[in-house]
């Protein structure tokens, strides 16, 4: 994957020769030339892509080139603002390590040796293995995993061509059991943006969520209103958070004990009675068995679990209930831990139960009942064979169980799985035991990675496609479900570089080649979004225009006596008793049961988010590289002192498979507890091509060979490792 | 005439780092240098600690060192309050970086100049908020004008103790910090 | 205390960087002509001129100002980020800035410094100048001899005070922010300037006398020195951590250990020489020996004039008020 200036500007030069004549231009010459009033900036909305959270994003373009990139006022999720990678959202689209050309493999797979190829050779190829496995094995034979945007275009390719199977890591990877013990309790999931009230909450909760840290545009901004409020924080984390910087109690946890201090914190809600009986009466059932489940669940208990105080855990108890409704507990995101991550989620719920908090003021608020038609389409083939994308798990989610798939991949069972399509997701990065994932790739006839980077597990693919930034084209129109609804648009701000595409055309070219053209009956995207606001009655013209249009609300955001509350479980209530997991086999109220603890010398590793990273995916933006080129082991001062570790040097991670790390940065701190250490997640990129990020810092999912799949939604627990600290080169 | 100040308001500031990549993109900060900057504090032993976090920027002084020691008249201090340069007489002597008592410049790699925080002159002149303001998450930034009574800034230092970053050094800081501690009484 | 910071530029964290060996010579130089620009006053005005007959120096000491200044001028040069703006230092006046007087004062001194070393030029040598313009302007400005010698004289003390002036106006650095390095500067100029003038003399009533002026300023600096240290030592935080580098042994900070020892030994041994030759009852000639050791004692006190430039341009640069 070297290319020559010569390619390059080859490459370019295809590309149009209006793009040669911008980029001779220096972005200093034209901001010169704006100051002197010779050119006019060109503000274009769309909506942004370096995390999920798609915030309203309006570009300003001078003569073709983005030059700043500021958050939409009119959207929801941004309000006029933009994080720091939001505001590095340029840095991908002329980041010079993108993907320029389709890319064919050359070399083994994991060789990274390509060449390249025009876009007729390599969806001409990528058509005609499709074809093969679809005669040979079936379409169910293909699988797609995806992430994002991407998805809009590419699910439904995998639909029409006949295959169930999708995996999307951001089910049974990351927020899968939340939903699921959400839902199992509540019956509905807590959405994204999650619906917490924190502007209003009097008392916030965060397990392992290290809000702020984790940048989540509008939800940091609710963050920061209620801090500066005064609303009182409670942060349980091992570690000393920016979150637990601002709290009025940081609870210090051992990891992996969640659920003990959780149940403690339901049993002294129930012993001093200061849950909220009128709101259980009318709308919860279970509570005597509840009750009776935690009766053993005394403070004093979790303490010893937990190694807080029991004291701080009654404290922590009441300011919870004295506080309540008001309160919110909020579920995290990333929940994938333990592998009994349901039922923390389930305690989560009942806590919000118990407190009253669903659906009141500084809890959760509902969303709004306001829905949009469906567009009409073509209906999809039903496919012969069950999926397999769903294991064996009772509650696993539409989204699909990722790892499923692999296994299958592997064993041929139930059936093989021999073609892979990857859009918006670097598997590599986000799955656990990349061995698996190698051991899988390496069983396929077809491997498709569509992506705007060359990523680690781009290059392991047999076709690389590269699909143009976020900035430089349509996608299907975001529907934000909040206390309103909110229609966005994403259009292009500037035309695609190189030889890249948008990936609706992407997916529209395999479907022409694969006789599947009906299911895509446009000509480009953009006609099939103007009949979609003709549908909704949204004026496109207006929409190009303000990038976000929001249809009020139409339904009360708080449970009153005008609007009591429905709850979509099987008994209609609350269920502080799930009778559902009961018949499936599972504890129907939450239990503690004790997990591994690290042995003499080793750590727990947990891992978390910088503000500046979204996974592995910003690790070669050139802004936000350089405010954080690699990421650093956390590691409590008194054992760094024990093994000899100063701040600052390189050390190698060793998990208890023998698995070494890269090198990565100690970074020597009050700020941790002695049993686990915390890395960054998705540092230590194995392609070449990410000139930048390549072999910067530790890969945590690399030390991840372990996980412990939770049986009831099948997602995997990744904080199960444990590695040892060793000084870089010691045993090398 | 504006006296323009900013007010930092350490409680809702979560170190996201986004007005420093807003900052840059803004102003054309070449690669490895800025305007701005967040400092992250942490006192104490695990687990009795206490953190502070603050961003920092050219304090705009109203005795500002910076100007006083530029030969060439190049650094003034304008009637509005900021600390601005004119490029075009900067003779890249350094003197105002080394008379910075907060660090606030740099020399620009690409040009040589002495660069710095303008408080996005630029964007104000249009009516907008400094890049860094505009786009800070937790609105831990406040900027506006002193005379004007109505104000945020204005309100927001009627309302709060509030500090300067090294009053003993009598430079009369235009940037003020609402500081508290991680622990609230 | 754990701080983290991001977004940091190179040039100021985790310590200023600004300025290097290039400015220290620069400072070094410019006082070392400085100095120079004093003793010639003082060689041609002292005792009725009686001291500047017959003596070569009389005749280089004044040209080799203007010429040593240009060397150190060059470096000061050297370190401008945009040169081709050096012209703004003459179209403005910024009283507050030393930066500004030093450029005006340099626009002085070097006219001054060359029109004083024409005028001084003693009668005999003149055919030396070669060029008829210079001897006839050099015969007109004897007249002026006098006057010449006391501008020379102010811009020299002038000068060697602006160079410590440059550093210590910055509250910023507190080693660099005491009123006691500016006339510590002055000194150890003006006692690089005799040392000078006692290696290019020639004459051994010339070499003595300069011998004499230099172990007063000697004196005076080494009790400048340690008042200096005292002083940082005795006033706030910032001040005492900023002598710190000089007092702490450890790898970090070896050079500026090195150069306090350095100086520590240099300047009384230098002393001890001086005495021992003022006192030796020298006969007409001095012998090799003795001139061998007049060298060395001048060498080292500008080596100690080198040594203070250095370790404190480098030694401020470390210090901060927070």
């Amino acid at each position: 994957m070297k290319f020559s200036r010569r390619t390059f500007l080859k490459a370019s030069g295809a590309a149009g020769c209006s793009l040669a004549a911008y980029a001779a231009l220096p972005e200093k010459f034209l901001l010169w030339a704006e100051e002197q009033g010779m050119l006019k900036a060109s503000y274009v909305p769309t909506f942004c892509e370096i995390c999920f959270w798609k915030c309203g994003a309006v570009a300003k373009v001078l003569n073709g080139r983005v030059v700043k990139l500021e958050g939409n006022p009119a959207h929801p999720g941004a309000r006029g603002k933009l994080c720091a990678r939001g505001n590095a959202g340029a840095g991908l689209l002329y980041d010079p390590n993108r993907l320029k050309t389709p890319l064919i493999r050359t070399g083994a797979r994991g060789e990274q040796k390509y060449r390249k190829a025009t876009w007729d050779e390599a969806l001409d190829l990528i058509a005609s293995k499709m074809k093969h496995i679809k005669s040979e094995f079936g379409p169910e034979s293909v699988a797609l995993f995806t992430h994002g945007t991407p998805t809009d275009h590419f699910l439904p390719l995998l639909s029409a061509y006949g295959s169930p199977n999708v995996g999307m890591p951001s089910f049974a990877q990351c927020r899968g059991p939340r939903d699921v013990g959400l839902e199992l309790t509540f019956g509905e999931g807590i959405g994204s943006p999650e619906r917490v009230d924190l502007t209003r909450s009097k008392v916030l909760v965060l397990f392992g969520s290290h809000l702020g840290e984790n940048m989540h545009n509008s939800q940091v901004q609710d963050f920061a209103d209620a801090l500066a409020m005064g609303t009182k924080l409670i942060v349980v984390d091992p570690r000393f958070s920016i979150a637990a910087g601002k709290a009025h109690s940081w609870l210090p946890i051992r990891p992996a004990t969640d659920l003990a201090l959780m149940l403690a914190w339901i049993h002294v809600i129930i012993k001093e009675q200061l849950y909220d009986k009128a709101y259980l009466d009318a709308y919860a059932n279970g509570f005597t068995e509840l009750a009776a489940a935690v009766a053993d669940c005394t403070p004093e208990w979790a303490a010893h679990e937990t190694d807080l105080s029991a004291e701080s855990i009654v404290e922590t108890a009441r300011l919870l209930g004295h506080n309540a409704p008001n309160v919110c507990l909020h579920p995290g995101r990333h929940a994938t831990w333990y592998g009994d991550d349901v039922q923390r989620s389930r305690a989560i719920g009942i806590l919000a139960a118990l407190l009253g908090s669903w659906g009141r003021e500084g809890g959760y608020f509902l969303a709004t009942r306001t829905s949009l038609p469906k567009p009409e389409s073509k209906p999809f083939p039903e496919p012969a064979k069950a999926p397999l994308n769903l294991g064996n798990f009772p509650f696993a989610g539409a989204e699909g169980v990722t790892q499923e798939i692999r296994r299958a991949t592997i064993s041929g069972t139930p059936y093989p799985i021999k073609g892979w399509i990857v859009t918006g997701t670097n598997l590599m990065k986000a799955m656990p035991n990349q061995k698996e994932t190698i051991e899988a790739i390496n069983k396929l006839d077809l491997l498709v990675v569509v992506d705007v980077m060359p990523t680690d597990t781009a290059m392991m693919a047999d076709v690389i496609l590269p699909e143009c930034s976020y900035l430089e084209r349509h996608d299907a129109l975001a529907v934000g479900k909040g206390r309103s609804l909110s229609i966005s648009l994403r259009q292009p701000v500037v035309q695609p570089l190189y030889d890249s595409k948008p990936g609706w055309w992407i997916a529209k070219q395999i479907a022409n080649r694969l006789d599947l053209a009906d299911y895509f009956p446009w000509q480009n995207l953009e006609e099939k979004i103007q009949a979609q606001c003709a549908l909704w009655g949204v004026n496109y013209q207006e929409l190009k225009k303000v990038g976000t249009i929001t249809i009020p609300n139409s339904a009360n955001p708080y449970i009153t006596a005008e609007a009591p509350a429905e709850f979509k479980t099987g008994s209609g209530k609350i269920e502080l008793y799930s009778k559902e997991l009961k018949e499936k086999g599972f504890d129907p109220v939450p239990r503690y049961t004790r997990h591994p603890v690290p042995r003499q010398g080793e750590f727990r590793l947990v891992y978390g988010r910088s503000p500046v990273h979204t996974f592995s995916r910003t690790a070669n933006n050139p802004e936000l590289h350089e405010l954080y080129p690699e990421n650093e082991v956390w590691i409590n001062s008194g054992k760094a002192k024990d093994l000899g570790v100063i701040n600052g040097e390189y050390v190698v991670l060793v998990n208890q498979d023998g698995v070494r790390s890269n090198r990565i940065k100690a970074k020597v701190t009050q700020r941790i507890r002695t049993d686990c250490v915390y890395v960054v997640h998705g540092f230590g990129a194995a392609s070449k091509s990410l000139s930048r990020a390549f072999a910067k810092g530790a890969d945590d999912q690399g030390m991840i060979t372990r996980y412990a799949v939770d049986p009831i939604c099948g997602s995997t627990g990744m904080h199960v490792n444990f590695v040892r600290v060793e000084k870089e080169g010691v045993h090398a | 005439m504006p006296k323009y100040a900013m007010v930092v308001d350490q409680r809702r500031c979560v170190a996201c780092m986004a007005c420093v990549v807003a900052c840059k993109k803004e102003n054309e900060v070449p690669p490895g240098q800025f305007r701005t900057r967040v400092v992250e504090q942490v006192e104490g032993e695990f687990p009795k600690l206490r953190m502070e976090l603050r961003s920092e920027l050219c304090n705009h002084c109203d005795n500002p060192p910076c100007v006083y020691n530029c030969p060439t008249g190049a650094s003034y201090k304008s009637p509005d309050g900021m600390v601005l340069l004119k490029k075009n007489r900067c003779v890249g002597c350094k003197a105002c970086v080394a008379s910075c008592p907060y660090d606030a410049r740099y020399i620009n790699e690409e040009k040589g100049f002495a660069d710095k925080c303008t408080f996005c002159s630029q964007r104000i002149a249009e009516g907008k908020q400094p890049a860094c303001v505009s786009t800070c998450i937790g609105k831990s930034r406040i900027f506006g004008d002193l005379e004007d009574p109505a104000s945020a800034v204005s309100a927001a230092l009627r309302d709060n103790h509030h500090d300067v970053l090294l009053a003993s050094a009598g430079t009369n800081p235009r940037v003020f910090y609402i500081k508290k501690f991680g622990k609230p009484e | 205390m754990e701080i983290t910071v991001t977004g940091v530029n190179a040039l100021v964290s985790p310590h200023l960087h600004v300025w290097d060996w290039r400015v220290s010579l620069y400072l070094f130089l410019g006082g070392l002509s400085a100095g120079l620009a004093v003793m010639t006053s003082v060689l041609h005005v002292r005792k009725g001129g009686a001291l500047a007959t017959g003596e070569r120096a009389a005749s280089t000491a004044g040209l080799l100002v203007p010429f040593i200044l240009s060397i150190g001028m060059l470096f000061i040069f050297l370190d401008l980020e945009r040169k081709l703006n050096v012209f703004w230092f003459y179209l403005t006046v910024q009283p507050l800035s030393p930066m500004s007087w030093g450029s005006w004062g340099l626009l002085v001194f070097y006219p001054v410094s060359i029109l004083y070393a024409l005028a001084a030029f003693p009668e005999e040598r003149r055919p030396q100048l070669r060029l008829p313009v210079l001897i006839r302007l050099s015969e007109w400005l004897s007249a002026w001899r006098l006057q010449l010698a006391a501008a020379n004289f102010g811009m020299g003390i002038f000068i060697g005070v602006y160079t410590g002036v440059l550093l210590s106006s910055f509250v910023a650095r507190p080693l660099w922010n005491s009123a006691i390095l500016p006339i510590l500067f002055l000194t150890s100029a003006l006692s690089a300037g005799a040392a000078f003038m006692i290696m290019i003399a020639d004459q051994k009533k010339v070499k003595l006398f300069f011998t004499k002026v230099d172990i007063w300023l000697i004196l005076a600096e080494m009790v400048m020195l340690p008042l200096f240290f005292y002083g940082q030592y005795t006033s706030s935080g910032a001040h005492r951590d900023s002598i710190m580098p000089f007092f702490t042994l450890s790898h970090d900070y070896f050079w500026y250990g090195l150069g306090l020892l350095l100086l520590v030994v240099i300047f009384p041994i230098a002393v001890v020489l001086k005495f021992l030759e003022v006192r030796e009852d020298h006969g007409d000639e001095l012998t090799g020996q003795e001139l061998m050791r007049m060298n060395l004692s001048a060498l080292m006190v500008l080596l100690g004039g080198l040594i203070i430039r250095l370790s404190f341009v480098y030694a401020g640069q470390l210090s901060r008020l927070s």
